[in-house]
């Protein structure tokens, strides 16, 4: 290996390219971000300091490195460190709890000197890193089912002490990457799928009945799971079982709400949608739609959106920054950024199968997972189809700490990829 | 890994998975971006594009000769949002904006909160700002999100008290005048509608109509773009030309610096009000700006009300200067002739069981009716009242325009009262009154009431024959003239009233407001106040065989007329024929040429 070489991340080229495109695509959005708005415009704030577009670069810079690090680190030294870093998260999380600075009624940052980081982030890592342990060797002991459960125990743990931030969001981040790696495990099929699938409908129904107050939806879920059922093999006796759980489900959730104290069913309502009305009149929901309705195909051309330009989008350079993308860029560049991530997924994919170690196996999905997770939840956030719970545009949005993880995740998922075949 | 197969299948399920919601995005991203991107698209137009409506600039008000007395100054609010107060952390914009200008922070929040009850979208926290404020506000924008710099013209009357009661003063618009409907040119919170005086009796002419342009803001609202200026183009206010000078008011106000009272001063020839002032006054600008509550009560609670427009809303009795009415009126009934001479006044006169006094203490001795006039003698008049029918003479005050507002121009105006048979029977029931009220009648005291501008009046009916028309306040745009039906008197009675009161003043009563050389014709009057000291009227017009300027003056709880009242007439007399150089349209000079046309 020569000197050049190490400076270049390990594996399969086409994960780096995709890294590399989305890294520019979000240094292109935020300095539009940050530009004035071009136009018959007299001169106008934009709203967003440029400050933030060079942050951003220096945090690219870093990410870099944690790439090309994460890429070329032996595995088994994360197999290593993965329990102590995970008790080390913990502590760290419930630390924040009793002591971290409260920011705008929330305890989600840790402040040391010039360095700002939420350490929730850093715990999808430790947290991918310890399942993918006790999950590897529950894998090579046989599928015990001690170290299963253990790994639910894992994953409850720092989720609720992320909700308690409080930040829904990132921790059902933790939820979604372990169902997805319990899923790679292989607890049976017909379980995950019944179990999934009632979870899924309850929610749906209740959404369908006091949300959106369109009860028809309920109906495309379950032709959805009809369709779903017909395509997988199982035997029609779980089939049957799966859709009867799912009717009774979508009859019992009314029947039991009806009996629900009001105070209950309004703490229901608040899980299911922290921020107030976000769902129906939110705010940042309709300008967000706006935003990338008016993009149309094409979108408004770069720097030039208004809804951007003249700041009526909110959380345009973090949360919200796929509506910019929508505006700007249209359809058509919505379209490249979400190939660019599905490269990411389907790659993670190939190489989760392919990967001969369990560990490596699970590293490789757990990652998908949190890309899968976060790519879906925020463009549907974005566009209104699910409430507004804060969570990152991976890669792309503003935040040093998202980047660097989801760099450092993707290098993993490199490091992987380099070992597929050489193992 | 074992079990291969199953990782196989597993990651082919993984797959369909991802594809499915990737599908739903792309599906669901599809449907807003390309089937809804028009309904998206004018959403995206409408959070921007507003219109605006553009308040039209007020018409500005001047003197007859085109003096600015009320114009229009911009003026620099610093605005905030109505919900600005809702956010209560220790950073907010609110602390922000007292912290660095010094506000005092209970204070401002009570001022936002009284602006907030009444609706408004945005809130002043700093009317009239300084520049450096101003400066402040635009350059720290980022730091102050969602406050506003905001001009706005504010009505400005230059010469403060001077002229208050006639022009009055604007205010924000009440409740009862809002316009809820789109209706661009009906009013909105916020704006300025005449409250009082010219300011309300020509707010149609003075506001003019509002305009609309057709803007782009950014979210906190800043204007970042004008689309269309002129989607519905501003129609500014006329302006307002009064009949009254600058000088003249100036001379009254003058006058009447230390005293209660008031002076209305008419032409004969067109009845143009020429100056009118009731003092005391109040300074109309603190009426459109920020007023505090301290200086607010010291207006309300003087006990000398400042707020009363003596010139029309104070009612006195005429006392004697109605005796020229009551005269004229037994002329015409042929109940005396111009020269008769009556009983003799010893001090008074016995009317039923009644002694009524003449003001004279001892009495006038043997007076003719010219002589009555020209020494104000009650006695003569008591005699005239036994003769006169209550119904004529009512009948004969009218006909001078008292009994009635007759400006037209305020709102507040009163009719005054002259009372007739009919009033009586109302007020004390049929048969239970007596001719007794007629000997108070006749020499204006008892249940008649007139306001300072009908006596000017009164005056120039008599010095025009009737020809004057009511008052006019207004030479542009024209207000109305009212002509008046023609005197009910004979033209020599008329004439012959005209002499009695030019002695009036060369060897009556009124000796104090003679000039040395034009000739005044006048009449005083003591009103008696049962609440206190007498009020000193005086009325009068010169030249006396040629009028061109009738003239009235009251002075409250002064004492008499003749010795309080007429020398304040006599002084403003002199102001106004006094010939301006610098001036040669003024009034003086008019005068002076017609001076030379006698000669």
């Amino acid at each position: 290996m020569n000197g050049i070489g190490l400076i270049m991340p390990n594996g399969d080229k086409r994960l780096f390219l995709a890294w590399l495109g989305l890294a520019l695509f979000s240094l292109a959005v935020l300095w539009s971000v940050t530009e004035p708005i071009k136009g018959p415009y007299m001169p106008s704030d934009p709203g967003v300091a440029k400050d933030v577009f060079y942050r951003q670069v220096i945090w690219m810079v870093i990410s870099y490195a944690a790439l090309v690090l994460a890429s070329r680190i032996p595995l088994r030294y994360m197999d290593n460190v993965a329990i102590p870093l995970y008790l080390v998260m913990i502590l760290l999380l419930a630390l924040l709890l009793v002591a971290g600075p409260r920011i705008a009624g929330a305890r989600r940052w840790l402040i040391l000197g010039p360095i700002q980081a939420q350490p929730s982030e850093f715990a999808k890592v430790s947290f991918i890193l310890i399942s993918a342990n006790l999950l590897g060797r529950s894998w090579n002991q046989g599928r015990s089912l001690l170290l299963t459960l253990t790994s639910f125990v894992v994953m409850v743990v720092p989720m609720v002490l992320v909700l308690q931030e409080p930040d829904l969001g990132t921790s059902l981040v933790f939820l979604a990457i372990w169902v997805g790696m319990v899923f790679w495990y292989g607890i049976p099929g017909a379980l995950l799928l019944g179990a999934g699938s009632a979870v899924v409908c309850a929610v749906i129904s209740i959404y369908a009945e006091f949300f959106i107050k369109q009860p028809w939806s309920w109906w495309v879920y379950f032709t959805l799971l009809v369709g779903i059922l017909y395509r997988v093999r199982l035997n029609i006796f779980a089939k049957v079982v799966i859709l009867g759980l799912n009717i009774m489900t979508a009859i019992g959730i009314p029947f039991i709400w009806d009996r629900l104290k009001e105070y209950q069913q309004n703490r229901i309502l608040t899980f299911f949608d922290p921020t107030q009305d976000a769902f129906g009149g939110g705010y940042q929901v309709i300008q967000s739609r706006v935003a990338i309705g008016s993009g149309g195909v094409f979108g408004t051309k770069y720097l030039e959106g208004t809804q951007k330009g003249l700041a009526f989008l909110p959380e345009r350079h973090t949360d919200f920054i796929f509506s910019v993308v929508g505006e700007e860029l249209g359809l058509i560049g919505a379209c490249v950024l979400l190939s660019l991530f599905l490269v990411i997924i389907l790659k993670g994919i190939h190489y989760a199968t392919l990967s001969r170690r369990p560990f490596a196996s699970f590293l490789a999905i757990g990652v998908t997972t949190y890309f899968v997770f976060h790519v879906v939840v925020n463009v549907a956030i974005t566009t209104g189809l699910l409430p507004v719970t804060g969570l990152p545009l991976p890669l792309i949005s503003y935040g040093g700490s998202n980047l660097l993880i989801s760099s450092f995740l993707l290098g993993l998922l490199m490091n992987v990829s380099s070992r597929t075949f050489s193992d | 890994m074992t079990a291969d197969r199953e990782h196989y299948m597993r990651s082919r399920m993984f797959r369909l998975v991802v594809m499915i919601l990737f599908a739903v995005l792309l599906v669901h991203l599809f449907v807003m971006m390309v089937t809804n991107h028009g309904k998206f698209e004018s959403q995206a137009l409408n959070n921007r594009q507003v219109s605006r409506r553009i308040r039209a600039p007020r018409g500005m008000i001047t003197d007859r000769d085109g003096e600015i007395l009320v114009k229009n100054v911009f003026t620099a609010n610093i605005t905030v949002p109505a919900d600005c107060l809702k956010n209560d952390a220790r950073d907010s914009t609110f602390t922000r904006l007292v912290r660095w200008f010094n506000l005092p922070p209970e204070a401002t929040r009570e001022k936002l909160r009284e602006q907030r009850k009444r609706g408004r979208s945005r809130l002043v926290i700093i009317p009239n700002a300084p520049m450096p404020q101003v400066i402040t506000v635009e350059e720290r924008s980022r730091d102050l999100p969602g406050v506003r710099v905001e001009t706005r013209t504010r009505r400005r009357y230059l010469f403060g008290p001077l002229l208050a009661h006639v022009i009055g003063f604007v205010g924000e618009v009440g409740e009862a005048d809002l316009d809820t409907t789109d209706n661009v040119s009906g009013y909105k919170v916020g704006d300025m509608i005449g409250k009082q005086g010219i300011e309300a009796a020509y707010e149609e002419v003075l506001r003019g109509d509002y305009g609309k342009e057709l803007v782009e803001i950014n979210a906190s609202g800043r204007i970042v773009r004008r689309v269309e200026k002129f989607l519905v183009p501003v129609l500014p206010g006329t302006d307002v030309q009064l009949s009254l000078s600058l000088r003249l008011q100036g001379a009254m106000a003058e006058i009447l610096a230390d005293k209660k009272g008031c002076m209305v001063a008419l032409s004969t020839e067109t009845g143009e009000v020429l100056a009118a002032y009731s003092n005391p006054s109040f300074d109309p600008n603190f009426m459109t700006g920020s007023i505090s509550p301290a200086q607010w009560n010291a207006l309300v609670g003087n006990p000398d009300k400042p707020f009363f427009n003596r010139i029309v809303q104070a009612t006195y009795p005429p006392a004697s200067l109605y005796k020229v009415v009551s005269s004229l009126t037994a002329l015409k009934h042929g109940l005396v002739g111009r020269d008769t001479f009556l009983e003799p006044c010893l001090g008074g006169w016995s009317f039923g069981n009644r002694y009524f006094r003449c003001w004279k203490y001892g009495g006038h001795g043997p007076v003719d009716h010219v002589d009555a006039i020209v020494q104000s003698c009650d006695t003569y008049f008591y005699q005239l009242g036994q003769m006169l029918d209550i119904d004529q003479l009512a009948a004969g005050a009218r006909a001078f325009g008292l009994g009635r507002p007759c400006s037209g121009i305020f709102a507040e105006e009163a009719a005054g009262n002259i009372p007739d048979s009919d009033w009586y029977d109302r007020r004390f029931g049929p048969g239970r009154w007596t001719r007794g009220v007629l000997l108070n009648n006749v020499i204006g005291q008892g249940e008649v009431l007139v306001t300072p501008l009908q006596i000017a009046l009164l005056a120039a009916r008599i010095a025009s024959s009737g020809r004057v028309p009511d008052p006019i306040f207004v030479i542009s745009p024209h207000q109305a003239v009212v002509h008046p039906d023609p005197l009910p008197f004979p033209e020599a009675d008329l004439a012959w009233c005209r002499q009695a009161m030019r002695q009036v003043v060369a060897r009556g009563t009124g000796k104090a407001a003679a000039l040395a050389n034009v000739p005044v014709a006048g009449k005083t009057g003591t009103a008696q106040n049962p609440h206190g000291e007498d009020h000193a009227w005086f009325m009068c017009f010169a030249p006396a065989d040629e009028p061109s300027v009738a003239l009235a003056v009251i002075v409250e709880n002064a004492g008499n007329g003749s010795t309080e009242a007429a020398p304040l007439a006599g002084r403003w007399l002199e102001a106004y024929f006094q010939p301006l150089v610098e001036d040669p349209a003024g009034p003086g000079e008019m005068n002076r040429s017609e001076e030379g046309k006698r000669r």
